[in-house]
């Protein structure tokens, strides 16, 4: 049986993403484990092979239709990749790429897939995938038996530093499979989030906003304790959905992820995709009438006083 | 355009989710269910598409989730035009796996133009529901999608990235959409409306042979998250809890 | 006489043909209207409200000032009926024309002419009060802010030229000797000491001119009657005989069938709420009292009635704009103020709660709104939370409530959601729960049998979903065993007493202050005068839909309280804005929320203590004492904490 461990890279045509580094890094320590090596399967512009040294093998596809990501194409090239290398284990994250991909080779490659992942590791020769399900209530342990198995995982669980090295990969470049002429969907047009807003992955110090805030009208009281401090405003998903703020200032896996030196939660519970993107800030301050909110599992301090009797008070505090 | 809107029953998670006694699996006898905030939101964007250009929309349930039959009135009370109940024999059919092999067996019988269903479901272990089942289908697939619309030869998506980029994809049908939201928050269905259509009845039912599932996970045992951590409450009155703030901030020079 | 008869026939024809097409128009407007049931069964209250409130005018008198000359113009008007008898028999039969058998009476020439008098005299109050009152000088808060002020002149105007030509022609009877009454009518012998130089001839003239001028006046004034806000002198009696009896508060009015998804808000309407929109006067209490309209927001009913009508004369039956805006449909908090006032028994609240039905059915909602439904629905409260949760406040008693679905109770609380899930409010449920402990009542609750009550899911527009939660409820007591019902909230106690009979509920529904009443009275709870000087805000559910204004009134003087009354109390009370589903919204704009209205009132009397008896104006009056920056100035106390503090004085008390 293959020990191969290989990792699907994720890059926006110039830079390899934080995420695959992550999965890089526990790919090494998973491929020692079976016996294997770390793979990186990179489809795309060959050149981001240079940025990729920590693994072992770097499996390449490049076709214009590559160029970017496009969900059949990298099917497509995956697929190949997979008869190719045949490995052991497949890591991709829980983004968008991941989501597209993962389940559709589990039907096409047949091997079974742990999804939403938060712990990997292999116990007697066994891969072992710890899935978060249920609002992050529920964790399933999943063997994954047999000669392959696919796993996509959540970010941040695993530290991207390990998959960084400065090694020189093997490039084994695969020919572009004929699916890549045949493809039955195109790229027509990318839309950037709209600039000119304020990029809160630089904030030193965010203000959140959640559900809590409860209107359109409230965020006014939670600009001004942004003014006060100098600092911007940020959000959960439901508050950018009901578009209170606009789509830059979101927080979470589908938003940015964002590591200020503090960050204060208002009316935010803490689901998992909110956490996922603000759990690493140095000073986490929560505050949330529900006293059970999950916010609290990862806040340093928190408190109940409602959001509506706290932020006036503070903005007071901080103007004088 | 015939649109099918699968829709999974999930555990409410505004309840208490308990474990069964040997901690495989989710103890589902006493639990409420809903139906999926994604399935929610496609069967919701498939009846945008339906006012925009005129579509069929059926939506689609398994026998062996709890109080489908309520889900699927709810959606014709909400506009689709009908709605079917599958049933057949799947391994286990809370296992994502399963279930598009069953749905699979089911597009195969009465295929549709385009397939939308949720991106997720909140207790997805071994992966979503619309990649497998266009994979059964060997039909294009996107997930994460934020719009879909008619268009010249087939529909046009709006596909979201981390970070709030927008890919904007030309589809050609037949095509399998994972939809992550609605253009707008899901319409409302007046229970009156939801009655009415009970007691007009006309669900359908439809007994299919499932195509085959691949290999699925086994669960181990399933356990709550260790909290390893809890804030340090602040208490007293807001006063109080502001002036601890502004010195936690003062102190790391932020203030 | 030839004159008279040709010239007077013309005039009368041409009157009644015109007035007489022109009501046969308005009646086919309302025939038109869908059917309302339950319009015609009760013929005693019927005939009896036609007598107190048309004959009797009581619903005027709320507000004296204007009640009182309208009264008299009223009375007047019956009296002078006689008169118009009168005139016809100048006109037509003879000159000296009398009524057979009294047309010469001293006492009716007596009345006739003090009444002429009157009338000319209540002309004069109404034309100051609408000069004092004037939407140019008052603007909004003018009651005839919106009302067709010029349409009032001309009314002021066309009755004194009545009365002024009907003066004036019995003045010239009395000099050419066709009066048929002695020096009795006082008036008409006095004008006619005025005319009596011009000499017989002359006066034979005059009294031809202006009988007939009389005539073409009244007639006039008859066809313009049917063409503006006027023909409430012929709408307003038929309007009251069938309107809800004895009010349309409380619960609320039998629902039309179904209407057809497409229909327009005027094709909605049923025949008596088109009646409604024609009998309208455009007086403007209703606006005046509207917690609404007073803090800001679009909605006033008297303009909305007046656009269902404007709409209705339009034709605009069939168009696609609707004709009421929903910002104004969502602003109603169903307090009844508008009811309340209304001399001539219009149903503001059933044609907006009915309108709104429409809305929730197109989904056009505040997100906030829908989700409250939504949360109903999936979870039988309106917070959201599990239903397994409705309960838990109970864990912090110290002992264990009796379910009252497994163990007879003699009185069953039915907590109501924000009793039971409201952090503020739970501490208050713990209260009472001790307080009934101590005092040896035996109760029981149904704990997760319980569901939201409806009563503003109904109102909100979702009547399904009323349904849905009555029936859940319904079978949750079916399976309890209890004599009696109480609850602290009022919008619950509205409901389970009103509209839960019509699904079976037969037992009696109390509010908690009745069944503190009783407690304290038998000295199931002793206490100590408490010594306290409140004021006491009577909820509306509680007070104007269910006329309950004396139980919180004499819990507070067993307790020792000194109660200085809010202007505007009892059946005036003026509601603190979250009825109706409004707790739950936050659009459109408010100048000023009606809490903060209401909570300046009570700091202007100089009180320390605002008393509550609902745990909705707790919630309320609590944030509004808040943002009015009134928090060294008034407290906002439940006649539960009253009570506690008055068993025990000495023991801490959980702060709230």
């Amino acid at each position: 049986m293959s020990g191969t461990v290989l990792v699907i890279a994720e890059h926006d045509g110039k830079q390899i993403s934080d995420g695959t580094y992550e999965l890089l890094g526990a790919a090494r320590s998973l491929a020692s484990a079976l016996g294997g090596a770390a793979e990186v399967a990179l489809f795309g512009p060959r050149d981001l092979a240079g940025q990729l040294g920590g693994a072992s093998v770097v499996v390449s596809v490049d076709h214009p239709a590559l160029a970017q990501y496009l969900p059949e194409a990298y099917e497509e090239a995956l697929l190949a990749v997979l008869a190719e290398r045949s490995p052991r284990l497949v890591l991709m994250s829980t983004a968008t790429p991941g989501l597209d991909l993962g389940a559709a080779a589990a039907v096409r490659w047949q091997a079974p897939l742990a999804a939403c992942v938060t712990k990997l590791e292999v116990a007697d020769g066994v891969v072992v995938a710890t899935a978060q399900i249920l609002g992050g209530k529920v964790l399933a342990e999943l063997q994954l038996a047999g000669e392959r198995a696919i796993a996509a995982v959540i970010g941040g669980t695993f530290p991207a530093a390990a998959g960084h090295g400065t090694g020189t990969p093997d490039v084994v470049e695969i020919a572009p499979p004929a699916g890549l002429d045949q493809l039955r969907m195109s790229l027509v047009q990318v839309t950037e989030p709209p600039g000119g807003d304020v990029d809160i992955t630089a904030a030193d110090l965010l203000v959140s906003v959640g559900r809590g805030i409860e209107s359109q009208d409230n965020v006014e009281l939670v600009q001004e304790l942004g003014d006060a401090l100098g600092f911007p405003l940020s959000a959960s998903r439901p508050v950018v959905d009901a578009g209170w703020l606009p789509k830059t200032r979101q927080v979470g896996k589908s938003g940015l992820k964002v590591k200020p030196k503090a960050y204060l939660a208002f009316g935010i519970s803490g689901a998992p995709e909110h956490l996922e993107g603000m759990r690493d800030a140095d000073l986490i301050i929560a505050c949330n009438t529900d006293p059970g909110a999950p916010i609290f599992d990862v806040a340093h301090y928190g408190t109940t006083i409602d959001l509506f009797d706290l932020v006036p008070a503070l903005t007071e505090k901080l103007s004088q | 355009m015939r649109i099918v809107v699968p829709i999974k029953a999930v555990p409410d998670l505004v309840e208490e989710i308990e474990l069964t006694a040997d901690q495989t699996g989710i103890d589902r006898e006493f639990l409420k269910f809903v139906v999926s905030e994604w399935d929610a939101q496609a069967l919701e964007e498939a009846l945008l598409v339906k006012d925009a250009s005129g579509a069929e929309v059926v939506a689609v349930g398994l026998a062996s989730d709890p109080d489908i039959d309520q889900a699927l009135y709810t959606a014709i009370a909400k506009g689709a035009d009908s709605a079917v109940r599958v049933t057949g024999d799947a391994d286990d059919s809370t296992l994502t796996g399963s279930r598009a092999a069953l749905l699979a067996g089911y597009l195969a019988a009465e295929p549709a133009d385009l397939v939308i269903t949720g991106v997720q479901a909140a207790d997805d272990l071994d992966g979503q529901l619309a990649p497998m089942l266009a994979a059964h289908l060997g039909q294009p697939h996107v997930s994460v999608v934020v719009g879909v619309e008619a268009a010249e030869g087939g529909i046009t998506v709006r596909q979201e990235f981390a970070g709030g980029r927008v890919h904007e994809l030309a589809v050609g049908l037949p095509a399998v959409i994972g939809l992550q939201a609605a253009r707008q928050a899901p319409r409302y269905a007046p229970i009156t409306r939801i009655r009415q259509a009970m007691q007009a009845g006309g669900l359908r039912v439809v007994a299919v042979e499932p195509a085959t599932a691949g290999p699925a996970p086994t669960v181990r045992r399933m356990l709550r998250p260790e909290q390893a951590s809890h804030a340090q409450m602040l208490t007293g009155s807001a006063d109080d809890v502001a002036a601890a703030i502004a010195d936690l901030l003062r102190d790391r020079g932020l203030v | 006489m030839l004159v008279r008869i040709i010239v007077g026939g013309l005039i009368v024809l041409v009157g009644l043909g015109l007035a007489g097409t022109r009501l046969g128009w308005l009646a086919r407007l309302v025939r038109s209207g869908r059917p309302a049931p339950g319009r015609l069964s009760g013929a005693p209250a019927r005939v009896g409200a036609e007598l107190v409130e048309v004959l009797g005018q009581r619903k005027l008198f709320k507000r004296w000032r204007s009640g009182l000359p309208h009264a008299l113009v009223f009375w007047g008007f019956l009296i002078l009926l006689f008169t118009i008898i009168e005139a016809l028999g100048d006109t037509f039969i003879s000159k000296n024309f009398a009524i057979p058998l009294i047309g010469h009476a001293a006492a009716l020439g007596f009345i006739e002419d003090l009444f002429t008098v009157i009338v000319l005299a209540g002309l004069a109050v109404f034309t100051v009060t609408r000069l004092v009152e004037s939407p140019q000088r008052r603007g909004r808060s003018s009651r005839f802010y919106g009302s067709h002020t010029k349409a009032a002149w001309v009314t002021l105007g066309m009755i004194a030229l009545v009365m002024i030509t009907l003066l004036g022609y019995r003045a010239a009877q009395v000099n050419t000797g066709d009066f048929p009454y002695g020096r009795a009518a006082f008036a008409s012998h006095a004008v006619a000491t005025l005319l009596h130089p011009l000499g017989t001839g002359a006066n034979s003239v005059i009294e031809t001119v202006l009988l007939l001028a009389n005539v073409a006046v009244i007639m006039g004034f008859g066809v313009f009657v049917t063409y503006s806000k006027h023909l409430h002198i012929v709408m307003a009696p038929l309007n009251v005989a069938f309107s809800r009896r004895p009010r349309a508060l409380g619960a609320l009015g039998e629902l039309p069938a179904a209407a057809p998804a497409q229909a327009s808000q005027l094709e909605l309407l049923t025949w008596k709420q088109r009646l409604d929109t024609l009998t309208c006067t455009e007086c403007g209490r209703c606006q005046s009292v509207c917690p609404a309209w007073n803090s800001g927001q679009p909605l006033s009913p008297k303009l909305l009635i007046m656009g269902l009508r404007d709409g209705l004369m339009a034709g605009a039956a069939g168009s696609g704009e609707p004709v009421i805006d929903k910002e104004v449909l969502w602003s109603c908090t169903t307090c009844g103020a508008c009811v309340e006032q209304c001399p001539v028994d219009i149903e503001h609240v059933d044609t907006i709660v009915h309108l709104r039905r429409q809305l929730v059915d197109a989904g056009q909602m505040e997100p906030a709104v829908q989700q409250v439904l939504q949360n109903d629905a999936g979870q039988g409260n309106s917070f959201g939370k599990s239903g397994r949760m409705r309960a838990r406040w109970t864990r912090e008693l110290g002992f264990t409530v009796k379910d009252a679905r497994n163990e007879p109770v003699r009185s069953l609380w039915f907590v109501g959601d924000f009793a039971s899930f409201d952090e503020r409010l739970q501490v208050l449920s713990r209260s009472l729960a001790h307080i009934l402990r101590d005092a040896g009542v035996d109760f029981g609750m149904l704990f997760d049998g319980e569901r939201d009550d409806g009563n503003d899911v109904r109102r909100i527009g979702e009547e399904g979903l009323f349904q849905l939660l009555a029936e859940q409820n319904m079978e949750s007591f079916r399976a309890a065993s209890f004599d009696e019902i109480f609850t602290t909230d009022p919008h619950s106690f509205n409901t389970l007493r009103n509209e839960y009979p019509a699904f079976g509920l037969d037992k009696p529904v109390l509010h908690y202050s009745q069944l503190l009443g009783r407690l304290l009275a038998d000295g199931s709870v002793p206490v100590e005068p408490l010594g306290m000087r409140v004021t006491y805000h009577d909820p509306c559910y509680l007070a104007r839909h269910n006329r309950l204004t004396e139980p919180p009134r004499q819990v507070l003087a067993a307790l020792g309280c000194e109660l200085v009354e809010m202007p505007r109390n009892g059946l005036n009370t003026f509601c603190c804005g979250a009825g109706g589903g409004r707790i739950w919204m936050t659009g459109p704009e408010q100048a000023e929320r009606p809490s903060e209205n209401r909570i300046r009132e009570a700091v202007a009397l100089g009180v320390d203590h605002f008393v509550v008896a609902c745990p909705k104006d707790f919630v309320m009056y609590g944030d509004a004492v808040k943002t009015t920056g009134n928090e060294d100035r008034i407290t906002v106390i439940d006649l539960v904490q009253l009570v506690d503090r008055a068993r025990r004085p000495a023991a801490a008390l959980e702060t709230v």
